[in-house]
């Protein structure tokens, strides 16, 4: 036995020793277990009850976790007390209730040992731990000692520079040191109007106006950056940009994904959140603690507590696999999970990989793994779902795990409860009929409407199902939320062997990494889940990676890369750190400074630093290809929200009021299939929606259109940082999607309006509010030759078009007629290969002016259906989405717009310099 | 053998030729449009080089001209599927030579086509093509864990600290693509995680060698023109002066190459490529033969009949994926969903291949980032096994009825014709005609290679 292995145990003493006493006495029982309730089990059970086979009710009954667990009416047996088994009570084939087997009752001999069995306590072999656990004891300890992110914080000095001149701040003392120690110089720094288009994307995801823009230009006071940037971190459109950034980090999606997508209808809740805490610079300790353990600290206000509440979203919006046939392992993935985001997304550690085996490259065993996972298997995921396999419709719905917001919510009414309990009688009464169908030739006689009497009876019950759902549901009394509260058992748990959720090694004390064992870190309650304890550990002040991590997080977003440039690994295999010193000293800072993320980003900003130029040389390039020291400033492409309301923004018609939760609350908890109706009127709103884009329906597996090509973050887990591909599905998106052909509208007519300004100068005014600068001459002839020769090409066109009588507005099509945002809308003429080729087809023609561009706006006056689906129906293919079309009639209004279109297509809309 | 592909072309210089390189045949429509007002529209007029993915010869004659790589993300059992090991299925429950327990295939094995190759029952329609398989069976790699090792299949390191251009990028950058109309490298259903767009992406070469991404219904939004040609022709042509404007300024961004050619491609696309991801314009029996259907269940069927109408098209590497294979548990059930999702469309897509004369030209590459482990894992799973395990080949260029290397007794490690991943870059490379030592990128002041400092070429499997 391994010397960890053996001090770990020793370690469990505590808890351990009762187990392992009544293992050594019980070689009876055991033989006992082995020789009549394993075979009994087999032949009898586990057809209908074991991994291997089915899992009928939720149950196996092939391990003791899974008779623990039980299905879905409960545990199967409470050890030590037959009378108390579900087990005991279904062999003994009761007139009422549930008879097992269902076809062959258990000799009273069998039915004796099965009791005797349970009243022994229901010993079953133990699961022994493979070797390599805890195998790697000594080579961790050098690890421990030698990895540099684990190390303390260092106390850095701020370095000695030559070119004394050079640093406007401590940052730029650090860089230029290791520019100086390279014999490279920084280039130039930037000019003012390539800054404020800088620092007003970085900080806010927004262009600045053209009045915004000329403002800071002609202010020639020296303290003109620190005012910008100043109003720029007390817009609240900085909370919209860097609530996104943690929101990436969080893998927020407000879907479950996986291979039943089902809403999240109240994920909005910690999405507002995150952006208010952001906002009001939340400290970023106590922003972490409340998505850890809001539940369990202190409130001075219900409305508070209610905030407090929502933040421990952040441990309920990740993925989950609903289809999973056992509790268990739905539990234990869940879990698994939350450990990965806490430990990724705060931490840059990869804990979860210890589930299954001991890290094999950071010293994390997987002893410390169950050490985090008995606080989380300690805790209730509310995110009012469970676990079905095969399950539809409302099955996966559980809406006691959700979180009430408010007292009031409570107050029953007592006629509601007369209907829910005539509802179960009910109920009762429907499950019978279909369990008596469900095997039987019966079930397939089909009923008058053709449908076999099986599903008949199976949908009444998810009917039932459904009203008393409705009628039980907090979500339709008041205010709820996902998030998490300590379960009513709390315990530690137990190391499971190679992962495997029901294969029970010994039980690890709840507790932390030990890789970060810090001084007087809190002792887990053994009342609650730990999660509190876990909170104070990961904000304590000498744990040096949760400041080091969001540091470098901050870092990336306004220096194009990380000083680590792995942002969510830290580990052995991470990257190592180009500026140690540097991020140590911001570390620190951090700290010290209330762990502000404004300030930092401030600091940050104003650095000498952050407002170079981005100009190169061939020198610096063949140097230091990556910019990893910092001799210029990488330009940046904008990220997919960034593009999308810059559009908005160009075009004049970004609202930038928030909007009232999301268009995903309103749909009950039933899968959403991809292309199904409701699917595709979640994304038609997406389409039409003009807020910013942190509030659009993020949907897991159905990103809304506009985000989806410019690499938005991947929801299925932490991202800390963005792909930037290029590619050509980019380029026909903004030839040809009908949110840009709008928009160009949008900005052409407001360009048009300009009734006192001349052609030319209208050009000036498309290039400010577009790019933000003032065209050269030659840039203002090229566009005004494009808009000329534009506008005769578009009256040929139109002339050729005459004739042929299409000057109707296109015929109004419904995609699906049961999509609920058809209505009104009119569909994208282009069919079949959509090609132009050598014989051009005529633009399809509408109305130029306000009633052809306004926003097809979704009004769904009816609730979604609750019909339950098929879940095994074949998902249906692609159905070309609802568009409208923007062609204008007016061959100078079509010029225009198509000028207006080249602008926001061009490169330089999308990229920062 | 001649160079032909720039060794040492430095960054600067491809801004250089970008900003009179202008795009193709858009650039003429353009000079008439703005009467050769520009002085940098008048420099480029006088250079109208063609765009950086025309067809370049090879260093040396090619035996294969496209590749399709069937990924099965996530580690495929070989002992249950290819690898049949007469000693692991009698010694079943015995201690494996490495540790562990040895768990014998569930699966029957049987062997088949004329040259007896072994292929259990979970592979009954690919087993029919067993006689046209170049097995290597030898493979090895650095990393057991799914990110390293996915991203080092793709791309030939999984070093976190520089990402390196993946090989239908590499590809595309050594030979161009036949077809101008289309995207050269199209990767199909690719997954989200394990290094995501890093495994199709083009890293330091430039942007125009990446992957182009289409979901497994044929999702490709926007191809409908929303104007008529002459116009939106007109309309790019504005749009690439403005870009080759904002090239010559000081720093541009790098990826600005690969945004002018991706609205010339955008262009071209629109025309072609909605008729091709357009399963459903084939014949019936030819749907049926691949099992195509809707769903999930059929997701793999759709991709493989895609990549055949791709690579017809003449598209230089596509890359179609079935994930789920990473059966540490569920092993036994996982395996047959699997195998049922990839056997029919995988023997129909070698079958559509052959008949259309396209398998002389097309190599398809069938496999996954690593193997798994002839000892049990739990009672129904098989860990990651990176010392040894096979990828099967065939089509254009290679033995048929072949194969090379092998694994010790148990499939354990690979003791025989050992190839790593380098190996097997360096060797379809050379199947492509390109001499992996010669096809370098200079960047940072040094030469990049796909097979960095490593790589062997495996001819003993030529044709």
């Amino acid at each position: 036995m391994s010397r960890l292995l053996r001090a770990l145990l020793l370690g469990l003493a505590a808890c351990a020793t009762a187990n392992e006493a009544a293992a050594q006495e019980e070689s009876g029982p055991i033989e006992f277990f082995e020789k009549k309730i394993r075979p009994l089990l087999a032949t009898n059970c586990y057809n209908c009850h074991s991994a291997f086979n089915n899992s009928m009710g939720g149950l196996r009954v092939d391990d003791r976790h899974g008779l623990l667990t039980g299905g879905n009416r409960g545990p199967a047996i409470v050890p030590g007390q037959p009378e108390k088994s579900r087990l005991i009570a279904a062999v003994r084939h009761p007139e009422q209730g549930l008879k097992m087997p269902p076809n062959k009752k258990l000799t009273d001999a069998e039915i004796a040992d099965l009791e005797k069995w349970i009243a022994d306590g229901a010993p079953w072999p133990e699961v022994k731990l493979p070797e390599s656990i805890g195998s790697r004891a000594a080579e961790y300890e050098q690890l421990k000692k030698t990895h540099w992110s684990w190390q303390p914080l260092s106390a850095v000095a701020i370095p000695a520079v030559q070119q004394v001149d050079w640093p406007r701040s401590d940052i730029d003392k650090f860089v230029l040191q290791k520019l100086e120690a390279a014999n490279l110089q920084p280039v130039t720094d930037a000019k003012p109007l390539a800054l404020i288009r800088r620092v007003t994307f970085d900080l806010t995801g927004l262009p600045p106006s053209p009045e915004e823009i000329d403002e800071f230009v002609e202010d020639e006071a020296p303290n003109a950056l620190e005012k910008l940037v100043d109003r720029l971190l007390a817009s609240k459109s900085f909370g919209e940009r860097w609530g996104r950034h943690w929101l990436d980090v969080a893998r927020f999606g407000e879907s479950t994904g996986s291979a039943r997508n089902l809403p999240y209808p109240h994920a909005w809740r910690y999405r507002d959140w995150v952006i208010d805490a952001v906002n009001n610079d939340k400290p970023y300790h106590q922003f972490l603690r409340e998505q850890i353990a809001g539940d369990l600290l202190p409130a001075n206000s219900p409305r508070e507590k209610a905030n407090q509440l929502i933040a421990t979203g952040f441990l309920a919006i990740g993925v989950k696999d609903v289809n999973q046939r056992f509790k268990v392992r739905y539990i234990m993935d869940n879990v698994d999970e939350q450990i990965d985001v806490v430990t990724r997304g705060i931490l840059g550690l990869s804990a979860s990989c210890a589930r299954c085996h001991d890290h094999k490259f950071d010293p994390i065993p997987t002893h410390d793994y169950y050490a985090l996972a008995g606080i989380f298997r300690s805790t209730d995921l509310c995110a009012g779902l469970r676990n079905k396999m095969g399950g539809g419709g409302l099955d996966y719905y559980d809406s006691e795990l959700l979180i009430p917001l408010s007292d009031s919510a409570v107050d029953t009414d007592a006629d509601a409860d007369a209907k829910i309990a005539k509802l179960q009688e009910e109920l009762k009464v429907a499950v019978a009929e279909f369990q008596a169908l469900r095997n039987s030739p019966e079930g397939d006689v089909k009923t008058a409407d053709g449908r076999p009497k099986r599903m008949v009876a199976r949908l009444k019950t998810e009917k039932i199902r459904a009203d008393i759902n409705a009628l039980n549901d907090p979500a339709a009394r008041g205010p709820v939320a996902m998030g998490v509260r300590d379960a009513v058992a709390v315990a530690d748990t137990e190391i499971r062997v190679r992962g495997e959720a029901e294969k029970l090694g010994p039980v690890v004390p709840r507790g932390f990494l030990s890789v970060l064992t810090l001084p007087d870190q809190s002792a887990v309650n053994k009342k609650q889940s730990g999660r509190l304890e876990l909170a104070d550990w990961l904000t304590h002040p000498q744990n040096p990676l949760t400041s080091r991590v969001i540091v470098n997080r901050i870092w990336q977003h306004l220096l194009g890369r990380g000083i680590v440039g792995s942002v969510d690994n830290f580990g052995v295999t991470g990257d190592v750190p180009t500026h140690p010193e540097l991020l140590d000293y911001l570390a620190a800072r951090f700290i010290r400074e209330g762990w502000s993320i404004k300030k930092l980003v401030r600091e940050i900003v104003l650095s000498r630093t952050y407002a170079l130029s981005s100009a190169e040389t061939p020198a610096h390039r063949t140097a230091d290809p990556g910019n990893r020291l910092l001799w210029r400033h990488t330009p940046r492409r904008l990220d997919a929200e960034e593009i999308r309301d810059a559009i908005l923004a160009t075009g004049g018609t970004l609202d930038r009021a928030r909007p009232t939760g999301s268009p995903i609350q309103k749909y009950p908890v039933i899968e959403l299939r991809n292309n199904g109706p409701q699917a595709r009127s979640i994304a038609n709103q997406a389409q039409s929606s003009r807020h910013r884009s942190v509030y659009l329906p993020l949907l897991r597996t159905l990103t809304p259109r506009a985000l989806d090509v410019f690499d938005p973050a991947e929801q299925g887990f932490v991202s800390g940082s963005r792909d930037t591909t290029t590619v050509a599905p980019q380029a026909l998106y903004l030839l040809n999607d009908p949110f840009i052909l709008e928009q160009a509208h949008k900005l052409a007519d407001r360009v048009l309006q300009r009734q006192d300004l001349d052609e030319h100068h209208r050009v000036v005014w498309a290039y400010r509010l577009a790019l933000g600068r003032t065209p050269a001459t030659p840039e203002v002839s090229r566009a005004l030759t494009y808009l000329n020769e534009t506008v005769g090409a578009q009256r040929q066109l139109l002339a050729a078009a005459e004739p042929g009588a299409s000057a109707k507005p296109a015929a109004t099509v419904a995609a699906n007629s049961t999509d609920e945002t058809a209505q009104g809308t009119t569909a994208n003429a282009p069919t079949g290969n959509g090609t132009t080729g050598a014989t051009p087809a005529p633009p399809p023609a509408t109305p130029t002016g306000g009633a052809a561009t306004a926003a097809p706006r979704p009004a769904p006056a009816r609730p979604a259906p609750t019909v339950p689906v098929n879940p095994d129906d074949p998902v249906p293919e692609d159905d070309a989405p609802v568009e409208k079309s923007h062609q204008p009639t007016d061959p100078r209004v079509a010029a225009w717009v198509s000028f207006c279109q080249a602008l926001l297509g061009s490169a330089e809309f999308r990229y920062l310099r | 053998m001649t160079l032909v592909t720039s060794t040492n072309e430095s960054p600067v210089s491809r801004r250089q030729v970008l900003k009179s390189a202008g795009a193709g045949f858009g650039y003429l429509a353009l000079a008439g449009l703005l009467g050769q007002q520009s002085a940098r529209a008048q420099q480029a007029g006088a250079v109208n080089q063609p765009s950086p993915v025309q067809p370049k010869p090879p260093h040396f004659p090619a035996k294969a001209k496209r590749i399709i790589f069937l990924f099965m993300e996530g580690a495929m059992s070989q002992m249950d599927t290819f690898e049949y090991k007469a000693r692991l299925q009698a010694e079943d429950g015995k201690p494996g030579p490495g540790g562990g327990t040895l768990v014998a295939s569930k699966f029957q094995f049987a062997q088949h086509g004329q040259t007896g190759s072994w292929v259990s029952e979970l592979y009954p329609n690919v087993a029919r093509h067993v006689d046209k398989f170049c097995f290597l069976r030898g493979l090895h790699t650095d990393t057991p864990a799914h990110p390293q090792a996915v991203i080092q299949l793709h791309t030939g390191t999984a070093l976190a600290q520089l990402t390196r251009p993946s090989m239908g990028a590499w590809l595309l950058y050594g030979l161009g693509t036949e077809n101008q109309d289309l995207p050269g490298y199209i990767t199909i259903n690719p997954p989200a995680n394990f290094g995501g767009t890093v495994n199709y992406g083009s890293a330091f070469l430039p942007a125009y060698y990446q992957g182009t991404k289409i979901g497994d219904r044929g999702q490709l939004p926007n191809l409908a023109a929303s104007q008529p040609a002459q116009l939106q022709r007109r309309q790019i042509d504005l749009i690439q002066a403005m870009n080759r404007d904002l090239a010559a300024k000081p720093g541009a961004p790098e990826q600005l190459e690969g945004v002018i050619q991706s609205y010339e491609l955008a262009f071209r696309m629109q025309s072609k490529v909605p008729d091709l991801l357009d399963i459903s314009k084939e014949p019936q029996a030819v749907q049926e033969a691949y099992g195509v259907k809707p769903g999930p269940a059929g997701s793999f069927a759709r991709q493989c009949l895609m990549a055949r109408r791709l690579t017809e098209a003449g598209v230089r590497f596509v890359e179609v994926c079935q994930n789920g294979w990473d059966h540490h548990n569920n092993l036994h059930n996982g395996l047959i969903a699997n195998a049922k999702a990839t056997d029919q469309p995988i023997a129909a897509l070698l079958n559509d291949l052959d008949q259309r004369g396209l398998l002389d030209e097309t190599l398809v590459l069938f496999g996954s980032e690593f193997g798994r482990m002839p000892t049990a894992q739990g009672a129904d799973g098989r860990d990651h096994n990176i010392t040894g395990y096979p990828m099967i080949l065939a089509g254009a260029g290679v033995k048929p009825g072949f194969s090379y290397g092998a694994t010790d007794e148990y499939g354990l490690h690979a003791v025989e014709g050992r190839m790593h991943t380098n190996d097997l870059h360096a060797t379809l490379l050379a199947l492509l005609g390109l001499d992996h030592e010669q096809l370098t990128y200079r960047y940072g002041g040094r030469d990049f290679r796909l097979t960095d400092v490593a790589g062997r070429v495996v001819q003993e499997i030529f044709s």
